[in-house]
Order: C-alpha cells, then sequence, then structure tokens
C-alpha cells in the first residue's frame, strides 16, 4: 500500500515526513485555486510565510507547506475564494 | 472675514467629527483648515468597528441624536459626500438568559418611541437566521442601520474643495487676543477666526480638568472569507447595556461580529479603563472568540490576522461634550463620543458648523444639543487660554 | 478584566530552531535553565541546516553535515533541559507576557523569557508575473532539494541577485536538472578584487558552485533583470533584458531572490520577560554569524536571568558583517531604481492583490497609515513580509525614511480561531 493523500479527490502519493506542498509540487499540481482577492494560490516561500499556498482541509483554511501529509488526508481549493465577486 | 486672517476656522483634529464639521464648513463657503498632530482618522477614528448605531445608545438624549444623525447620514449617502463611505445593511442583536431578554425588551421600546428610520423588522428565535450556532434565547433583526469605516468617512469629507489639510502638525497652543484667534504649530503660527479643538482623547492636554478618561477597546480582524456569508452586524445584547454599566458587571460578554465588505470579520470590543492602543491580550479576546464563535460558527474557519486597540473619549457622564468653551471666545470644543463619533459626526458635523456661522440649531434638536453644552463642566472650572 | 491569569512557566522559550535557536538553547540550558524550542517544520535545522525526510540521502556539504552533527550532540547532552516540539508556531506574545503556541505543541504560557530565532525572510523583488503558479523563491527550490533531493519537474530558471542562485543552481546540477539560465541583476565576477577580500570559505564555497555551473554550460547572466514572466501553451516564458538586449527562455519552474532579511513581522520588542532577537531574525547575516549570535545571546540570557555578571557582551560578529557589506558590494545592481519602471498593472501585494496603480492612486508620500487604511497595503496575511520593502521604497520621496507598514504587534502568523477558543482537552488551559 503506498500512502497518499487526495487533492481534489485525486490521490498524491507522499514520502513519510513530507508536507503537503512538496507532494503536490512533486506531483506537478502547482495551481491550488484561488484566494478572495483573485490571486492565484500556489506555493511561493515553501516555508510559512508568505501565505500563499493556503488549501482547504476539512473546514480549516492552512498552508499546505507546513502541513505534514497523512495517509488519506483530503485537501481541496478554498471554496470561499472560488464563489467570490 | 478679514483678510488679516490665514483661515476663518481652524479644526484641530482630523477625526471624523472634525472631518465632517470641515466638510460643512467648506460648504457654507467657509475658509476652513484641518491640522491633525499625526494625519486624517490616526486615533479612535481609524480603530473603530464603523458601526452607525441607534440601537447601541442610551435612550434618552444620545439616542434621539443617533436618530437624527442616521437620517442625516443617508441622505449624505444617497447624494453627498458619504456616498462611497456609508452602507445600509441590518442589524442583529442577539440575547441569552433574563438580562440580555431584557435589554431587548428596552430596545425595542426605546426604537418604537423614537420612530426613526431604525425599526426591528424581526424579533423571534434562533432561527430567524440561518448560520447562528448555539447560545442564542431571542434574535432581533433591525433595518436602516448601516456601516461607515471611519477613515473612509474621513477621506470622503475631505476630499471636498475648499478645505486646507495640514498634517502631521501637533497643535502646541492658541491665544483668543484682538478678535481673533493665533494657533501654534511647530513651524509656524496661524490665525483665524474660531478655533474648534475636536481632539477626541487628547482634549485634555490643551483644557486641563476637563473629564475625560481614555476607554480602550480590544479589536480582531480576520482573513478574508465568503462575502455575505452574514448580512449584518451581530451584536450581543449585553453591548446595549455595556455603555452604562460596569463592563464586570454584565452576566454575558458584549460581543459584536461585524462581517465587512471584504469578507472579512471584524469582532470587538472590550472597554478597559486605559489609554494604551497596544494593549492587546490572548485571554480577554480569547473570551471575545469564544463567544462570537458560540454565536456564529463560520468563524471557527476563519484565521484572526490582526489585533488592535481603540482608545475613545469617554466623558464623566457618558455624554458628547460640544459647544463655546467657556471662557474662552472663538473655541469650540467637541469630544466625548466613546465610541459614538461615527454615528453622530453627520449631524454634529453640520450642527456645528451652523453654530460658528451663528445660525441658531435644528430646532427639534436644541435642547439635546444644549444638553451637550460644556457649560455643565463650569463648576469644574474648565477653561481655555484666553 | 482578566479573571484567567496563568502560571509563570520556568521555561525559556526559544521560537525557531534552527541554528541561532539550538545555540542558544545549548548555552541556557549549560546554565542549568528549562527551554521549550519551537518550531514550525517537521524538524529542526531550520532553513540552513533542512533535514531531508526519512530515508532521502543528505545533499548537505560535509562542512555543513559536520557543524549539524556537533550542534545536536551539544542540545543531546543538556536532553534533560531541552525539548524541542516541531510542527508547533508561535502566534505571539502579548503585552502580559502570554505567549500563545498553536499546531502539535499548542499552548498559551507564560515563559521565563523570550528568545527568537525566526530566521530570514527572502527578499523578492514584484516583476510582472511573479505571482504565477510554478514561481516560487529560490530558497523554496532549496527547501525542496534538501528535504526531498528531487529536482523540481521540467525547465529551471533561477533570477534575481545574490549568491544564493549560484548555490541552487549548483544543486540543480548536481541532481541532473542543469537550469535553463542563471539571471543575476549584479555583475559579481566583474570584482575579481573585491571578491578576493572575502572570507576563505566564503571564496572556496562560492568558486565550487560557479564551476559546477559553468562546466554544466548553463548560461550565467550578469546584469540581467526578468522583465515579465507570461505563462504560454507549454509552461512560462521569461522575458529578460541583458546588457546586450532583451532575451527569452522558456521555464516550467521559476525560482526568483533577491537578498534575504530579517524575518520578524508581528515579533514582539520586548514585554515583561526579556526578549531577544537573535541570528538573522535580528540582523540578516548568514549562518556563521547566526550560530555566534546564538552562542553569545543565549549565555547572556543566562547570566541575566540568574543574576549573574554577563559573559562576552555579545558575538564578535563583524568579520561577518563585513563579509556580508563586501558581498553587498560585489553584487550591487540598479534593480532597485527599476522599480518605478515596472508596468502598472504589477502586483505590490500578494496577500490583497494590489498593484503599482493602487499605490500610486494614494498621491505622493501617503505615510504608514494612508499606505495601510487607504492602500491596504501590508493589511494582508503574510503581515506585510513580501510587499513593505517595496511599498516602503515607491511611496516615499528620496531622502525620508521608509515608513514603517508592516506589523509588530501579534499575530505574528494568522492564528486559526477555532485553535484560540477550544476547550482545555486541547491543552490551552494553563
Amino acid at each position: 500500500m503506498i500512502a497518499q493523500v487526495f487533492w481534489n479527490g485525486r490521490p498524491v502519493p507522499f514520502c513519510e515526513g513530507e508536507t503537503l506542498g512538496s507532494a503536490l509540487t512533486r506531483a506537478g499540481i502547482s495551481d491550488l485555486g484561488r484566494a478572495p482577492t483573485g490571486q492565484a494560490r500556489a506555493v511561493f516561500c515553501g516555508i510559512g510565510q508568505c501565505q500563499g499556498c493556503l488549501v482547504r482541509v476539512g473546514t480549516r483554511l492552512t498552508e499546505a507547506c507546513l502541513l505534514p501529509c497523512v495517509d488519506g488526508l483530503q485537501a481541496e481549493p478554498d471554496a470561499g475564494g472560488q464563489t467570490d465577486a | 472675514m478679514s483678510d488679516r486672517l490665514d483661515h476663518d476656522v481652524i479644526i484641530a483634529g482630523a477625526g471624523v467629527v472634525g472631518a465632517a464639521i470641515a466638510w460643512h464648513l467648506a460648504r457654507a463657503g467657509v475658509r476652513v483648515a484641518i491640522i491633525d498632530a499625526t494625519g486624517p482618522a490616526a486615533a479612535a477614528s481609524g480603530a473603530s468597528d464603523g458601526a452607525v448605531s441607534v440601537a447601541s445608545k442610551k435612550p434618552g438624549v444620545m439616542a434621539r441624536l443617533a436618530s437624527a444623525s442616521l437620517i442625516y447620514t443617508h441622505d449624505l449617502a444617497a447624494q453627498g459626500p458619504l456616498q462611497a463611505a456609508f452602507a445600509a445593511r441590518p442589524a442583529h442583536i442577539f440575547g441569552s438568559g433574563a438580562a440580555e431578554l431584557a435589554a431587548m425588551d428596552t430596545l425595542a421600546a426605546k426604537l418604537n418611541h423614537l420612530s426613526g428610520r431604525v425599526r426591528v423588522v424581526a424579533d423571534g428565535g434562533p432561527d430567524l437566521l440561518s448560520g447562528l450556532g448555539t447560545g442564542v434565547d431571542r434574535l432581533m433583526t433591525l433595518e436602516g442601520e448601516g456601516h461607515m469605516p471611519g477613515h473612509k468617512a474621513v477621506r470622503a469629507y475631505l476630499a471636498a474643495p475648499g478645505i486646507t489639510c495640514i498634517w502631521p502638525a501637533p497643535l502646541l497652543g492658541y491665544e483668543v487676543a484682538d478678535g481673533f484667534v493665533t494657533v501654534r504649530l511647530a513651524d509656524r503660527t496661524l490665525r483665524a477666526g474660531q478655533l474648534v479643538l475636536a481632539l477626541g482623547v487628547s482634549s485634555p492636554d490643551l483644557i486641563p480638568g476637563l473629564p475625560i478618561v481614555p476607554r480602550a477597546g480590544q479589536l480582531i480582524v480576520t482573513d478574508r472569507g465568503p462575502v455575505g456569508a452574514l448580512s449584518g452586524s451581530l451584536t450581543a445584547a449585553a453591548y446595549l447595556v455595556a455603555k452604562t454599566q460596569d463592563g464586570a458587571a454584565l452576566p454575558l460578554l458584549p460581543v459584536v461580529i461585524d462581517p465587512l465588505t471584504s469578507g472579512q470579520y471584524l469582532i470587538g470590543s472590550t472597554r478597559e479603563d486605559h489609554g494604551d492602543p497596544t494593549r492587546v491580550d490572548f485571554a480577554t479576546l480569547r473570551r471575545l472568540l469564544t463567544r462570537a464563535a458560540t454565536v456564529w460558527p463560520a468563524l471557527r474557519d476563519r484565521r484572526v490576522i490582526r489585533t488592535f486597540a481603540g482608545v475613545r473619549a469617554a466623558v464623566s457622564d457618558s455624554l458628547p461634550i460640544v459647544g463655546p468653551l467657556p471662557g474662552a471666545d472663538r473655541v469650540t470644543i467637541v469630544t466625548g463620543f466613546e465610541g459614538d463619533g461615527i454615528c453622530l459626526s453627520a449631524l454634529i458635523g453640520r450642527e456645528v458648523a451652523r453654530m460658528l456661522c451663528g445660525l441658531s440649531p435644528d430646532a427639534a434638536l436644541a435642547a439635546d444639543l444644549a444638553a451637550l453644552s460644556p457649560v455643565r463642566f463650569s463648576k469644574n472650572r474648565i477653561e481655555g487660554a484666553a | 478584566m482578566r479573571g484567567d491569569r496563568l502560571m509563570r512557566d520556568s521555561r525559556v522559550l526559544v521560537i525557531g530552531a534552527g541554528l541561532a535557536g539550538l545555540a542558544a538553547a545549548v548555552e541556557i540550558a549549560g546554565a542549568g535553565l528549562p527551554v521549550l524550542v519551537v518550531d514550525q517544520a517537521q524538524a529542526p535545522g531550520g532553513a540552513v541546516h533542512r533535514q531531508p525526510l526519512p530515508g532521502v540521502r543528505s545533499i548537505a556539504s560535509g562542512m555543513q553535515r559536520r557543524r549539524w552533527t556537533r550542534l545536536m550532540a551539544q542540545i543531546n547532552a543538556q536532553a534533560e533541559r531541552i525539548e524541542i516540539r516541531c510542527n508547533t508556531r508561535f502566534g505571539g506574545m502579548d503585552y502580559t507576557g502570554d505567549a500563545l503556541l498553536t499546531g502539535d505543541g499548542r499552548a498559551l504560557m507564560q515563559p521565563r523569557a523570550l528568545v527568537l530565532a525566526t530566521g530570514a525572510r527572502e527578499r523578492v523583488q514584484p516583476r510582472p508575473g511573479w505571482t504565477l503558479p510554478c514561481v516560487t523563491t529560490a530558497g523554496a527550490i532549496q527547501a525542496e532539494l534538501k528535504t526531498t533531493a528531487h529536482p523540481p519537474y521540467g525547465r529551471v530558471l533561477l533570477a534575481g541577485s545574490g549568491p544564493l542562485l549560484l548555490a541552487v543552481a549548483a544543486e540543480l546540477v548536481r541532481l541532473g536538472r542543469a537550469p535553463v539560465a542563471v539571471i543575476e541583476a549584479g555583475h559579481p565576477f566583474s570584482h575579481p578584487l573585491s571578491a578576493l577580500r572575502l572570507p576563505a570559505s566564503y571564496l572556496i564555497e562560492a568558486a565550487g558552485y560557479l564551476l559546477r555551473v559553468k562546466a554544466a554550460g548553463v548560461p550565467v547572466l550578469t546584469g540581467a533583470h526578468v522583465l515579465a514572466i507570461t505563462p504560454s501553451a507549454d509552461g512560462l516564458v521569461v522575458r529578460v533584458n541583458t546588457p546586450r538586449g532583451d532575451r527569452s527562455f522558456g521555464a516550467d519552474r521559476i525560482g526568483l531572490h533577491d537578498g534575504i532579511a530579517p524575518n520578524d513581522a508581528g515579533l514582539p520588542v520586548d514585554g515583561p520577560v526579556p526578549v531577544l532577537r537573535l541570528g538573522d531574525c535580528r540582523e540578516a547575516l548568514g549562518a556563521r554569524a547566526a550560530l555566534a549570535d546564538g552562542r553569545a545571546g543565549g549565555g547572556r540570557l543566562a547570566a541575566q536571568l540568574l543574576g549573574r555578571a554577563a559573559p562576552d557582551p555579545s558575538a564578535d560578529l563583524d568579520l561577518q558583517r563585513q563579509a556580508q557589506r563586501r558581498l553587498g558590494a560585489i553584487y550591487a545592481h540598479d534593480g532597485l531604481t527599476r522599480l518605478s519602471d515596472l508596468p502598472s498593472d504589477t502586483v505590490l501585494c500578494r496577500c490583497e492583490n494590489r498593484t503599482l496603480a493602487d499605490l500610486r492612486a494614494l498621491g505622493s508620500n501617503p505615510g504608514a497609515r494612508g499606505l495601510r487604511l487607504d492602500g491596504r497595503f501590508g493589511m494582508g496575511p503574510c503581515q506585510g513580509r513580501f510587499c513593505a520593502e517595496w511599498v516602503g521604497r515607491l511611496s516615499t520621496p528620496a531622502g525620508l525614511p521608509l515608513p514603517h507598514i508592516g506589523s509588530n504587534r501579534w499575530p505574528s502568523r494568522p492564528i486559526p480561531i477555532s485553535d484560540l477558543v477550544d476547550p482545555s482537552a486541547e491543552g490551552l488551559e494553563p
């Protein structure tokens, strides 16, 4: 069994100890949706400073670059950002 | 007025009240300058929740003045300077337990008596507002109130032609002699026919003895989320009595949840007897947020990105101070709004401008405006420099 | 107002398990005081010693590995007095001395003293297209290489200025993914005499990187600036201005870097207990200085807390300061003056999506308050880390001090409300 997380329902494999941001980047997933301001969400600083890679896990927004992967983790783009004017 | 003067009127203090006075004077053709130690909306106005609320005013003078000011604010927003600054929106009041429910009864009676622009459009159980969490026994929705961020209102008023803005320029002192006021700034002196001191919590620096104390309030701003999830402010009924009672004696925490047009929430606010805008603490904000997130669970998904404290200018008898300064001809004082400046600014701006132009006040408001006169403290011997 | 005062904790709280924070912890624990070190990453190391994932071979140099092994041995020797909690974020310390930690080590505590060793942030000048996905900091690429030892997918281009660009380029070459180009704004190879006055260790390191990059045939363009990054059918197109005219490169991943600065947004300046900033978070001088500053600062703090005479007042950082100054001179370029030539729709504030046109609409010299309240610059969740410097420069007439538009009050990072309000079961109660 390969450990995997799910991005928008799509399985993404990860290594032990890896962050979600790193796993998504290695899987070629760079577009993480849109912020309410219209700005693209994506990894930028990679170390938890810029707030650019916020994703939704359950109901919470969190930095993908800091979030440790655990098997079965479900993450998706920030819905709040997509529905905004 | 005379050519010996740099300006007809100088207003010291570019908060929302000073800016509103400036706009009304400029519109009447008066040559007006506004000076500020820091800049526009640098103190309480820029650190306020922006509520234009009649509901939160104490019944009597303040409620009547607020009601009149709200009507006028709507006018200035419909076709005037406040078009982009003021937004009408519902106000939701919630309560739990006997003390808060009683405060809501008092509110309904007050609004009914005022018969102004604000009216109760719904009053019932928590199911009246979708998204509401637990801990609410009764919800009341009002129509007619609105929201106006202080810095936006100040910017809107001061954008009018004919207002000279001078900052950063602390007012070092003033003298009244020979039919004019000389205002001392660090790098120059200015002559004016009249001086208005609209200095908020700094007023006692120039008028020793003025019974004004700072009252700080901690506020929280969240990150952005979906816009429109909450249609208007959501205010604990405890807030309605917070200004008239010792905060510690309140049965429940007075909290206001304010949805901003950006999709952020502004959550406030405490009433603390000090004037330090940097005093913000986790324990207090945690208690505010705990009640806020219980009532409005969507807050649990938001993140705090900013905290600050606004410092209100509170007066010993809880009424603002508006009128000619006893013993100092040509000097008018306007201060002590304790967080109500945003709501009252339109009306006070208009009425102080009338006063300065030698016109009598709106007859319906004359008695209430007279109640704000600084003469009520004359026995305290507050006086200006003569 | 406050009925829920916390008991004073006996521990010194250290924020950041990099060189400065850990070196300080060793000294403080060595004096007999208990220390709690927290870090937001999954493992100690900080930016310089970011550790590979389990089972991944480290790409660190022998010198780096020896330094880290030595430091960790010192930490382990004090294990009973030093606790390290990873995946733990510092929300801030308020005026009462309460410090908020969220994540694995969540707590609201009153530490005996606070050591801030939050390292550096990368400076990245705004450029058209710098907000596109696949455009990151060069440091983000380096962090990926250090943890996974996997080069990024596709064609990598590095741009900006400073020694880090060549260091990352050399790592990429070693991992078999030579970058398509290194775009360096300065002229670092035109100052051989100044370069020779750098400490030998700097020179050996830099020469090694350069040789490897050149040997792989990577074009290193100096005096060159990225004009714009645009999306294309297959990745990104980077338009570059060079002294010999404009050029274009295709790329799948772009790493930008314009130097480093203290990562100090939202950190307390002082408090009811001693507050100390150490390492790059105080003054961005790099790894060697961070280690020395951490040691000296830790020793000083321990002496202060124990009422002993202070040891050596501070680390001798002059050599590192001088080296950084020389590096600055070697890499000097006119990139800052190009800021005002940016197209007016260039995004300056990434958080609030505010552009150069939005800044100009505020008029001349709007000041910190105008920039924040009216312009919304520095008001987003990154606390101004990535826009404050450029917005300050662009909005302030030459000669006047730059406005401070970032935050120096908690939260130093966004705090989930659920982390603040959740009940005692989650550990926030004393």
